[in-house]
């Protein structure tokens, strides 16, 4: 990392009463200890990790054997593109889904509605749940023998046998994807109520009375004020997402048939249940070498942008 | 990448230098991570405390009976035993994990399907002669040995096979267990036509245990594995996958299915056969509305292609290993005694339904008389087998490889021929590595 | 994306409020606006609240009944056999309440480590220019896109050789990985809507760099630096497969503990499940009720004014 490196310009005040420390010397002094974690807790098993993606290792056995590429190879001859696009099916699905509904909740909540304070605690439960338990829950709603979903739509008449939700490619991915959902919204609803609740009423107010319809009031005058929430909690549940890995383990394991496969879970049962850590690493070493593609692209935008902060 | 040979292979290293060497190679040695690399520890063998480690000591279920073991050992030899587990499914991987890094010591609860794949680590210590002593069936040494020796002492022998619902067979008109592929077919049909949701056979059709297909593979003639061939892939797997997508299409099975999901369904009397354990009874009928179904739980002989043949059963039970090093010695003995003593087994049946290993704990009275037991030793344990993939480390990978085409097949993915055909490969390249 | 986190004065200008009056012609149209947004409103919490709340409603459901009950198909929608024995089986489960504390503490701590040492890294992102912050700010950010499953083979055996194992120390330190990243995040969102302005004022008080960043700055970005901790705290809270893997029982938190106590080798006892993570949620639900204003004021402080 080139962070030891000297301060390009002066931060944009006089810093005289600080004291012997240059201002470059004291902002590295301050990222010290957060760097020394990193450092030690990611970077370095990380990097050592990767290096196990050269070789052919068994998880129980101590000893390896050098086979250059060939794991890599592994995977890129066989699923890796099925698993990336799998992954972002996932994470893109997981992503919008939740905020479309969080968004709609909050704006709900958010037009002074009575007892909303109260519903915003109830929403809560979702999100303190604890993960893999949520994900049992939902296996068990959405099972396909005695889960309450399909009582419900036998019930109403709208299915006439039971479905498998999780048991089939199509409907499992779905499955996961709402099961994510249920547990993501909340907190992107709480956030995004946040938001809007800064928006001050007589924009609103004057937006209508110059006539604004509220679609055309939402975009003119409530969507510049969220934004920024919004982006946020887009870009964050984004990069959880990317890497999530409890529910869809629990939910089908990957399956049916691989078609909830996702690095996070590809990579766990190569090392885990195949103890194949040479595999695993290499998948997780193309995994972010695809990162760092798309970090140092967006990097490049950015910068271009001449976006100097 | 089978196929393309060892110019591939070097060429592949090759370009792996390269990059290793762009990553700045000189770090390789200090940098290798390894779950399996820290020294074994040589603590005191001698030592009178020692940890267990078992996924049943958290259990809800199962935590009680075990504990009573432990705490009359502690009490009897003044000594300490540390109880570590973890859950079942992340069992194996956690174990592996801990006893490579040297972690897990003392006495090891392991799955018979699992003792290949930890004996292979090198770490656990060789029983034959304390296994002399305990009076064990053939059939449990058999269970507890890997590569010729003795690694683990049988806790529990049995077998999975297929339980039956008296009731709906007599209400379908079905007099007596059928004995053929075809007769059981027929059954089935029977079965289906009392309607109201009616699965005929709960059989597996979930990944997880998939596996269960094994047995009907053998049934119809596939023998998995021929010395160092692997044979599925072969007409009589294809045969078999063929009939199970059969069964699937007609609804004479269901998909989604495991074996919790299996039991639901017995449970609630919408299932006449499903694979279980012999602790099964125990559970279902537990969880059942029906407080009859009990008596009507019948164990059936697997049907067989042609009448004749053997029927299948995958053997199936727990044995108790040791960990080389601190604590070996009182470890083994608590083993020896946990799974032999005739008391102690025949509490430990009473409590969980799991049947004893040695000849003198099966015919106590309290295990002998229990017909249920008897009926299952005799029609499904004493032709039971195990699986010849357990040998592999990989065995875990391999029944999911196999599973996961069979799946495929299932879900109208893939041609059984072609799935099976695939399925042959990956064994047997999961095998190679 | 990330430019709304730091770009200031961006929308401000646009949000001064018209002053204009529009005539008394629209107020009758406002109100009738007024009635369909709140037509507009009920309909998408009922919707949305059936399916944030059904779900909830059946883990109840679910842990109010017996075993029996909870293998019928079509299912109950209402219990008609109400017990309480999954609950008060709980009190008796000594296991529970322990993993339950370690949960707490272990979650707590993780946030509060990964509040402080982000404090500082994020304060430093914002208000200094050196070259390669922005590569390792970005490279924090990604760092949480990395597989958890990588990290864990080499975390074990670091821990291992350190005799970290079943510790503490081991999981806060884990977690660490994922919420620091967001907290440094979260926090220089914060700092960056600090006016250097007031820092430049502190200075010329004679203030130093510490004294400014632990007196006046970390005060005012207190909501957002719970906020942050909060995010980490449920993060840690959630973690499964570090937890399973660098803990054993006696330091084990809730998910691992709960699964290995209730999914068992031959059963999965769906109702002891659902009635114990019910209660285990309970205080945590309890705490963030109390703490969301912060979550609120705190995350809107560093994103909003964009």
């Amino acid at each position: 990392m080139s962070t030891a490196a000297p301060p390009q310009k002066a931060a944009p005040r006089r810093e005289r009463a600080g004291g012997r420390l240059s201002n470059g010397a004291f902002a590295l002094l301050l990222t010290a200890p957060g760097i020394a974690l990193f450092a030690t807790i990611i970077v370095y098993p990380l990097v050592s990790a990767l290096f196990t993606g050269f070789f052919k290792q068994d998880l129980r056995l101590p000893g390896r054997e050098f086979v250059g590429l060939e794991n890599f190879a592994y995977w890129l001859d066989g699923d890796f593109l099925t698993i990336l696009k799998q992954t972002l099916v996932f994470t893109v699905g997981a992503t919008i889904v939740p905020f479309v509904i969080g968004f709609a909740l909050a704006l709900a909540l958010n037009s002074g509605l009575k007892g909303s304070g109260f519903l915003r605690g109830l929403f809560l439960f979702p999100w303190v749940i604890p993960g893999v338990v949520i994900s049992f829950l939902w296996m068990w709603i959405f099972n396909a023998n005695y889960g309450v979903l399909n009582g419900i739509l036998m019930k109403a008449g709208i299915i006439e046998e039971s479905i498998s939700w999780l048991g089939q490619p199509g409907t499992a991915m779905l499955a996961v994807i709402i099961t994510k959902t249920w547990a993501s919204f909340p907190w992107m609803m709480v956030m995004l109520l946040a938001g809007l609740q800064t928006v001050p009423k007589e924009l609103h107010e004057a937006a209508s009375m110059d006539g604004a319809g509220s679609i055309r009031r939402f975009f003119a005058v409530t969507w510049p004020q969220v934004r920024g929430v919004a982006s946020i909690v887009l870009l964050l549940e984004f990069i959880w997402n990317f890497q999530h890995f409890d529910t869809i383990y629990v939910l089908t394991g990957g399956g049916p048939a691989g078609s909830t496969e996702t690095f996070a879970t590809a990579v766990y049962q190569t090392a885990f249940k195949g103890f194949d850590i040479g595999r695993a690493t290499a998948l997780g070493g193309l995994w972010m070498l695809l990162l760092l593609i798309l970090v140092a692209v967006y990097l490049r935008i950015t910068e271009r942008k001449g976006d100097a902060r | 990448m089978t196929t393309s040979g060892i110019s591939r292979r070097g060429a592949l290293r090759m370009f792996g230098i390269g990059a290793l060497s762009v990553a700045g190679a000189g770090a390789l040695g200090a940098c290798a991570p390894s779950g399996a690399s820290t020294s074994s520890n040589g603590g005191d063998t001698k030592s009178k405390d020692f940890d267990f480690t078992s996924w049943s000591l958290n259990e809800e279920a199962a935590k009680p009976s075990i504990e009573k073991i432990i705490k009359a050992w502690e009490k009897a030899e003044g000594s300490r035993i540390r109880a570590v587990s973890y859950p079942y499914n992340e069992y194996l991987s956690q174990l592996t994990l801990k006893l490579g890094g040297g972690e897990t010591t003392g006495a090891v609860h392991l799955d018979i399907a699992w003792l290949a794949a930890i004996a292979q680590m090198g770490k656990l210590a060789e029983l034959d002669s304390t296994a002399m002593k305990g009076g064990y069936t053939n059939v449990a040494l058999e269970s507890g040995m890997y590569d010729g020796k003795q690694y683990g002492l049988p806790w529990n022998t049995g077998s999975i096979g297929v339980i039956a619902n008296s009731k709906l067979l007599e209400k379908a008109g079905i007099k007596k267990h059928p004995t053929t592929i075809e007769e059981f077919e027929g059954a089935l049909r029977e079965l289906k036509g009392l309607g109201n949701g009616i699965v005929p056979y709960a059989a597996a059709t979930k990944v997880a245990q998939l596996k269960d297909i094994f047995p009907w593979m053998q049934t119809f003639g596939c023998t998995l594995m021929d010395g160092d061939e692997v044979t599925i892939g072969d007409d009589a797997s294809i045969d078999a996958v063929t009939w199970y997508k059969k069964l699937h299409d007609e609804k004479l099975i269901a998909s989604d299915v495991d074996r919790f999901d299996a039991r639901a369904l017995f449970g609630q009397g919408k299932a006449a056969f499903y694979d279980d354990a012999i602790i099964g009874k125990g559970v279902t009928s537990a969880q059942s509305k029906d407080k009859t179904l009990a008596d009507a739980m019948q164990p059936m002989k697997r049907p067989v292609l042609r009448s004749g043949d053997t029927p299948q059963a995958l053997l199936w039970g727990g044995v108790i290993a040791i960990v080389k090093g601190k604590g070996q010695d009182a470890a083994t003995e608590f083993a020896l005694h946990t799974t032999s003593d005739r008391a102690t087994t025949t509490e430990y049946f009473a409590s969980r339904a799991l049947p004893p290993s040695t000849t003198v704990g099966l015919s106590d009275p309290k295990v002998a008389q229990d017909t249920f037991t008897t009926e299952w030793t005799e029609k499904i344990t004493d032709t039971a087998t195990g699986s010849p993939f357990w040998q592999f480390a990989q065995n875990a990978q391999i029944e999911e490889a196999v599973a996961k085409q069979v799946q495929a097949v299932l879900v109208g993915k893939s041609k059984p021929k072609d799935a099976m055909k695939k399925a042959g490969e990956e064994v047997a390249a999961l095998i190679r590595r | 994306m990330t430019s709304t986190t730091s770009t200031p004065l961006s929308g401000t200008e646009r949000l001064r409020p018209h002053t204009t009056s529009a005539g008394r012609t629209s107020r009758r149209r406002i109100r009738k606006d007024l009635l369909r947004s709140r037509i507009a409103a009920w309909t998408a919490v009922l919707v949305i609240g059936a399916f944030g709340m059904l779900p909830i409603y059946w883990l109840l459901a679910t842990a109010l009944s017996s075993p029996e009950q909870t293998f019928q198909f079509p299912p109950k929608l209402i219990p008609t056999e109400i017990t309480f024995s999954n609950f008060t089986a709980l009190a008796e489960n000594d296991q529970l309440i322990k993993y339950l504390v370690n949960s707490l503490i272990v979650a707590s701590i993780t946030a509060v480590l990964s509040v402080v040492v982000a404090t500082y890294m994020g304060y430093s992102f914002s208000k200094f220019r050196y070259r390669g912050r922005r590569s390792l700010m970005h490279l924090v950010l990604a760092s949480q896109m990395f597989p958890q499953a990588v990290l864990l083979v080499t975390l074990y055996a670091v821990f291992s050789s350190f005799g970290l194992l079943n510790t503490y120390t081991a999981l806060v330190l884990s977690f660490t990985t994922f919420t620091m990243p967001l907290c440094v995040w979260m926090l220089k969102g914060i700092f960056d809507t600090i006016p250097d302005a007031l820092l430049e004022a502190a200075s010329i008080d004679g203030a130093s760099r510490w004294r400014t960043l632990h007196s006046i700055v970390a005060p005012l970005a207190a909501p957002g630096m719970i906020a942050a901790g909060l995010f980490a705290f449920v993060r840690g809270w959630n973690d499964f497969i570090f937890a399973v893997t660098l803990a054993d029982k006696e330091k084990q938190t809730l998910p691992p503990g709960l699964v290995s106590t209730y999914i068992g080798e031959f059963q999965t006892a769906w109702p002891e499940l659902m009635a114990a993570s019910l209660v285990v949620s309970i205080p945590v639900v309890i705490a963030f009720m109390f703490l969301q204003r912060y979550l609120v004021g705190g995350m809107t402080a560093g994103s909003v004014k964009s």
